[in-house]
């Protein structure tokens, strides 16, 4: 018992030293995906508590928070030097289709919430 | 000169016009529902029965009825002359005539009743098959053993040669001032004759007189083997029929009832004679004015329905709008028709089964008003009345009217439950602003 405590432990120490490595302009996708999901998190609890009457609202919320936080992942995988099959994908041609993708985003999520 | 006396002229003109103008009476311009002396044609089976039932004649005549009597084997007796009726109602005082004479028989009498127009039959001892017939049809069952007769042996009004104790008094078992008028008959009325049944699912028919728990219908000379099928208050003495198109029939077991004989027969107590007489006369006389509508016939007029702020008739309403729905209803009386006043005058609003239903108030004057809210619901409504009181012509309006759900654009713009997602989404995209800020200029 000792023992799995010990190795969670020790898991996570090191899962926190890898990640003060990664490099800052990913910590900066980490953290709008952790907001957008985050925010998903409350519209959740919220429909859960008052019903879901304006069911079309509820998902065009819902939806802009998810659809978010899967683009800005993607622009992560894209945007990371480590990552081998993105290798001559230029940094301003991943940005410039994640600011295209949200655009039709929050169109459609604007149309969407009635 | 002659400009002064144009104005005076034109004055003059102006005055004449405005003194034609019609003053407000109790009665309206609705046409009439019966001319002003309506035509009674009277069927006897004998002329002796003008004299022996002159009180109930004179009556009728005294009220501004043109009575025609014939007996019922006459052969030029025909009810439509061209094709139109010339009688508004029939009395068939004939129990025993089997075949009548001219152009009458059970079925064109029935027609007679159908076209909406009133009779008074009088059945007796030993009636034939066609008064049986006709009844019958009205939906009243006259007793099938051909000698039997209304006994009451526990009460019997002594009456000298009345060994059978066929004489019997009874009570009206409705009250109902529509029917029995005003005031309530406290005495007993007389009858001798034959009793009827009527089937208990049938609304149509209601039994006025009925025998006293202890008359029972027999043939008085025949030992009985069995109880008898009528007995108390199943012993229908007098029944009225108010058919739906309006017509009214009264069938009456006991020609004898409407005697003068009858109506001066005083009530005995133990042989003696007391200074009340039998309710028979004043029975037999609001029954007729009944029969003849001279009471309880209502019409309804200038249905009309509107939004609440509006006067004019929409061709459709949509959910939760609020409208006005609006009546008069009016009674015949010998005066004309007159406002109908009562509190329980229902509407429903009907789609398979009644939204909403509201007791209507009235103005004084006839007027019935009430508003209400259209329930959330669409589709195709009626605005329904159904009015059905004892003696009261039954009132069945209904008029159709869609109502129609919100259009896309009637619906509030924001949903204020919908607050928290609509922030979502703007702070999601303010969001997507700041990051893109920070991830471009970021060293």
């Amino acid at each position: 018992m000792a023992g799995a405590a010990g190795d969670v432990k020790a898991l996570f120490s090191s899962l926190k030293s890898a990640y003060v490595a990664t490099p800052t302009k990913l910590k900066i996708i980490d953290l709008y995906v952790f907001y957008a999901l985050c925010t998903a998190v409350i519209q959740v609890v919220y429909m859960a508590l008052v019903g879901s009457f304006p069911f079309n609202a509820f998902l065009s919320g819902f939806l802009s928070c998810v659809g978010t936080a899967v683009l800005a992942v993607c622009l992560r995988m894209q945007v990371n030097p480590k990552n081998k099959e993105f290798k001559e994908l230029s940094l301003e041609r991943a940005f410039a289709d994640f600011v295209l993708a949200n655009l039709v985003l929050h169109l459609v999520i604007m149309n969407f919430l009635g | 000169m002659k400009a002064m006396e144009a104005n005076l002229l034109q004055l003059l003109l102006f005055s004449f016009v405005l003194l034609q103008w019609p003053s407000s009476a109790s009665c309206l311009p609705l046409e009439p529902l019966r001319p002003p002396h309506p035509r009674i044609l009277v069927l006897l089976e004998d002329h002796a029965l003008i004299s022996s039932h002159s009180y109930f004649f004179g009556s009728l005549f005294d009220r501004g009825y043109i009575l025609d009597f014939k007996l019922a084997s006459d052969p030029s007796l025909a009810l439509k002359k061209f094709g139109e009726y010339s009688y508004d109602g029939i009395i068939i005082f004939s129990p025993s005539v089997d075949k009548f004479g001219g152009s009458i028989n059970a079925a064109s009498i029935l027609d007679f009743v159908d076209s909406g127009r009133d009779l008074i039959l009088a059945g007796d001892v030993g009636m034939s098959d066609t008064i049986r017939d006709i009844a019958s049809e009205c939906g009243v069952d006259f007793e099938e053993e051909p000698d039997a007769i209304v006994l009451d042996h526990f009460k019997p009004v002594s009456i000298e040669n009345d060994i059978d104790h066929s004489f019997v008094a009874a009570y009206p078992s409705i009250t109902s001032s529509v029917i029995l008028g005003e005031p309530h008959i406290k005495a007993p009325i007389l009858f001798a004759g034959v009793a009827h049944s009527v089937a208990p699912a049938n609304n149509m028919v209601i039994k006025v007189l009925t025998g006293s728990p202890t008359a029972y219908s027999a043939n008085p000379r025949v030992q009985l083997k069995e109880s008898p099928a009528l007995t108390g208050s199943s012993v229908g003495l007098v029944s009225a029929v108010q058919a739906r198109n309006n017509a009214r029939v009264i069938i009456s077991g006991s020609l004898a009832l409407f005697s003068n004989r009858f109506f001066t027969s005083a009530v005995k107590n133990a042989g003696v004679s007391s200074s009340h007489m039998f309710g028979n006369q004043q029975f037999v006389i609001e029954l007729s004015k009944w029969v003849f509508h001279e009471r309880g016939h209502l019409k309804a007029v200038n249905i009309h329905h509107h939004k609440v702020g509006d006067t004019k008739e929409p061709t459709m309403y949509r959910i939760s709008d609020y409208l006005e729905y609006s009546m008069e209803i009016y009674e015949w009386t010998l005066n004309g028709w007159s406002p109908y006043l009562a509190n329980d005058v229902q509407v429903q609003f009907y789609m398979m089964s009644p939204y909403v239903l509201k007791t209507m108030e009235h103005n004084g004057q006839g007027h019935y008003s009430t508003s209400f809210q259209v329930p959330d619901v669409y589709g195709v409504f009626q605005f329904k009345v159904e009015y059905n009181r004892l003696g009261y012509t039954g009132l069945s309006l209904s008029k159709q009217i869609p109502v129609r759900p919100f259009r896309h654009n009637e619906y509030e713009r924001f949903i204020q439950a919908a607050y928290p997602y609509y922030s979502a989404c703007f702070s999601m995209m303010f969001g997507f602003f700041v990051f893109g800020l920070a991830f471009l200029y970021h060293k």
